[in-house]
């Protein structure tokens, strides 16, 4: 009796001492994260931007894999069904971590099933019509709305361009903004601007940084960006201008999570890892110049801004009946 | 800046040790990428992207555009010797370019290959050079009305390549089209056919589909019949392609590039329906249009022409508006945005020597591809003197390696697998495989299209008869529809008069 105490005794011991080593001595191989999103799109830029100082901060090399399809969801259940121990983590989009689950009830997970560790990048989201539309401002656009006849394009149901659209009309006044105007979804992000290039749609709602190109060409006309502060190179007022505060939770992130089960060793060594990464010089400069902010947050910053947004779109959905179900 | 000094400003961009040697690094792993059945030009582009962050702009992309053009041309050497398309633009090239390779002509269709992709190159090149703007006006024309007259239209290259029977063909279209309905519905976001299983929310994977339907019947033939083989040989020989047979060739390449052109300036067809269309219209215009199938070198032409002749093309929406004209530009704008380049009208005015240097560098890059290529089909030729034994399980595993690493998904493995046997009942059933894969593209592209004019709309379906491209299309599926049922009529009175004699 007394050997099997001794025994269960040493066991609990060895357990104990086996889980804080594993914490501990984390990581001991190299980390796979994957990239819910295609090669050369914005997450895939952001997070392979981050992968060599964050991969010098962690000391073992980072796999980066492109696990794309249906949204970033395929990617995104990838790890949602991976095992918690901080080896398989996700780059995590607003797309796939915000808006989808406020839009999707057929998704195959929920906000719950995954541990934030950090929010590192804001895009902020910017609304644009062809230059030669005739609409010069958020109020023109609003005004043509109410007559009818106006369509906006999207990367896709359930992406952040679909709702930004939409919250930026119902904010501006318009009552039913899902009758009153028309959404003609396109496959991917270029395919939503070129659809206002070439006036299959009227105006989009999107990442400042998928729009820069087009507004510095002359081609696309920009007529509201939902920041407090103004964007370089974007000629237009701000949501605080024009006395909208409630869009400034419109905006677009990058950031890092686990399965549900990371333990909190691991998620505090991923705060710290990337506290020191995004001090990065070349990080931030590249990240910059292409209209990002770099915002770090915390593991728990990052879970209620995330949660935050996800209530503000949830509620949006609800409201408007724009819940996918099925 | 006036034309020369903008042509000085690119040269001196380019003219430099490191650019050439990006360009032909660029070209060589792109061909072998290529050559690498389930390795697709796509995934060679998407792995050497991370490496180009760290290069001078213009070395960069030189790099990138060096793997696209390989990667397109790599493709071809084992849709010819292996019935396995490297990469999908290829799958055109498969109908004649394998049939030839049986015969002991792999030489003659390798360098058929070679020469008209290279001289599909140097066309679409000078197109970009020369008619960009033009014909980036011309593409923005191209609404949701007029890619569904398109896409209608293309079709119509079901009837070229469904061989003996156009109702088989058909049914192959058919599966093709139920396969691509699968994954979440564009305009309600809802899941189609998905079983609840997350893995299909995004669609059969392209690259799986094709090299199920493709590589593995002909495994699984091998293992049902492992002595079918013996008795024929598959000795390349010394048959080389002959400038006569290019010179016969020369108006199909020609014609295969310029579909190409057109198609590759409309942002998002790509490269595998041009090949197909190229190839169905050198079919339609052949004399020996029965050739077609069992090994026609001019099929061979047009097909590697109409998926060469995009390469160039697919850079003109890129720099010309901004937008990416395929998936593989949509990765190449990638590297533009890291350097801090925006890609557009006024690149033409701020960077001007940037573009003027991509240009040079795009020239050349058709002479390292004919250089390079030829090594190639020097080194790769061989593979078709290996015993079956032996080169189908390693082929096998390259198509599993392949495949997993598309996305990183072992599902895919197992939808290669599945269509694997699809493919193998289709085969024995005599049922052609290309009809399948043209309709598993194009019918997405149809249905979002229709669906996107329906919104546009309010749903009266006069906006698919609104301009002049429209018109244009409608009648010329028309004509094809009506030609096509002429030939199918005139053909069946033959074989019932055939049919009389025979019992007379």
């Amino acid at each position: 009796m007394k050997k099997l105490k001794l025994a269960m005794l040493g066991a609990a011991v060895l357990g104990f001492t086996a889980t804080t080593a594993l914490a501990d001595d984390y990581p001991q191989r190299p980390i796979n994260m994957v990239i819910p999103y295609g090669a050369g799109g914005a997450t895939d830029i952001s997070a392979r931007t981050i992968a060599e100082p964050l991969g010098n901060a962690v000391g073992k090399p980072l796999i980066m894999a492109n696990v794309t399809g249906a949204g970033g969801a395929t990617g995104s259940v990838a790890v949602q069904n991976a095992k918690g121990d901080g080896y398989t983590m996700l780059f995590a989009r607003v797309g796939s971590h915000s808006v989808n689950p406020a839009m999707k009830a057929t998704l195959p997970y929920t906000l719950d099933d995954f541990r934030f560790v950090t929010v590192y990048e804001i895009n902020p989201v910017a609304c644009a019509v062809r230059v030669d539309s005739g609409i010069d401002s958020m109020e023109d656009l609003v005004a043509k709305v109410n007559e009818g006849g106006v369509s906006y394009s999207s990367s896709g149901v359930g992406s952040l361009l679909h709702l930004a659209a939409v919250m930026v009309l119902k904010e501006f006044g318009v009552e039913n903004p899902l009758e009153k105007a028309t959404h003609i979804p396109q496959k991917g992000g270029g395919a939503a601007a070129t659809a206002v290039l070439n006036g299959t749609a009227a105006f989009l709602c999107t990442n400042s940084s998928a729009l820069a190109s087009f507004v510095s060409n002359g081609q696309l006309k920009p007529i509201l960006v939902t920041t407090a502060e103004p964007v370089a190179g974007f000629d237009a007022p701000t949501a605080a201008d024009l006395g909208k505060p409630a869009l400034h939770q419109l905006v677009g992130w990058t950031g890092i999570a686990g399965p549900d089960d990371l333990p909190d060793e691991v998620a505090k060594k991923w705060g710290d890892w990337m506290a020191t990464a995004t001090q990065d010089e070349k990080f931030r400069s590249t990240m910059e110049a292409r209209g990002s902010i770099i915002e770090l947050m915390n593991p728990e910053d990052a879970n209620v801004f995330i949660q935050g947004q996800y209530n503000t779109f949830r509620k949006l959905v609800d409201e408007l009946g724009m819940r996918i179900e099925g | 800046m006036s034309f020369v000094d903008s042509l000085l400003a690119g040269l001196s961009l380019v003219g430099n040790f490191e650019s050439f040697l990006a360009l032909a690094i660029g070209v060589a792993i792109g061909v072998i990428g290529g050559a690498i059945p389930g390795l697709s030009a796509t995934m060679a582009v998407a792995l050497t992207l991370p490496f180009t962050f760290t290069m001078q702009p213009i070395t960069g992309i030189l790099l990138l555009l060096g793997v696209y053009k390989g990667g397109i041309f790599g493709g071809s050497i084992p849709a010819i010797l292996i019935k396995t398309p490297g990469t999908p633009a290829s799958s055109a090239t498969v109908l004649d370019g394998y049939p030839l390779a049986e015969k002991g002509q792999a030489g003659k269709a390798l360098g058929m290959a070679l020469w008209a992709s290279c001289t599909a190159d140097v066309i679409s090149n000078l197109s970009l050079i020369l008619f960009a703007g033009w014909l980036a006006s011309f593409a923005l024309s191209f609404g949701p009305p007029e890619f569904f007259t398109l896409i209608l239209f293309s079709l119509t290259i079901i009837a070229g390549v469904s061989g003996e029977s156009l109702l088989r063909g058909a049914l192959s279209a058919m599966l093709g089209l139920l396969l691509a309905t699968i994954g979440l519905d564009l305009v309600y976001g809802t899941n189609r056919f998905t079983f609840g299983d997350p893995n299909m929310m995004g669609g059969l994977n392209f690259i799986a589909v094709l090299i199920g339907l493709f590589a593995i019947p002909e495994i699984l033939a091998m293992v049902w019949n492992p002595r079918s083989h013996e008795g024929t040989t598959r000795i390349i020989g010394k048959n080389w392609v002959t400038f006569s047979e290019y010179k016969k060739s020369f108006k199909s390449i020609v014609r295969g590039s310029f579909i190409g052109v057109f198609l590759g300036s409309i942002p998002g067809i790509g490269a595998a329906p041009s090949a197909f269309l190229s190839y169905s219209e050198a079919r339609r215009t052949s004399k020996n249009k029965e050739n077609f199938g069992k090994g026609e070198i001019e099929g061979v032409a047009a097909a590697e022409a109409g998926n060469n002749g995009v390469a160039g093309a697919t850079l003109i929406p890129l720099l010309a508006l901004g937008v990416p004209g395929d998936v593989i530009t949509a990765i190449i704008i990638g590297a533009f945005m890291i350097h801090g380049l925006q890609p557009g009208p006024m690149m033409f005015v701020l960077n001007v020597d940037i573009i003027y240097g991509l240009f040079i560098g795009l020239i050349v890059s058709s002479v390292f591809l004919f250089l390079l290529g030829s090594v190639a089909i020097r080194g790769f030729k061989y593979v078709a003197d290996i015993p079956r034994g032996v080169l189908f399980p390693a082929v096998l595993i390259l198509c599993v390696y392949g495949v997993f690493a598309v996305n990183n998904n072992i599902f895919d493995v197992g939808v290669m697998f599945a269509m694997g046997w699809v493919g193998f009942a289709m085969l024995r059933y005599r049922i052609p495989a290309a009809p399948f894969l043209i309709a598993f593209i194009l019918g997405p592209l149809l249905e979002d299209n229709f669906r996107q004019a329906m919104l546009m709309s309010g749903s009266s379906p006069a906006i698919l008869f609104r301009g002049p491209i429209t018109w244009f299309f409608w009648a010329v599926t028309a004509i094809t529809v009506v030609a096509i049922v002429h030939t199918g009529i005139r053909a069946t009175r033959k074989g019932l008069d055939q049919h009389k004699e025979n019992e007379e």
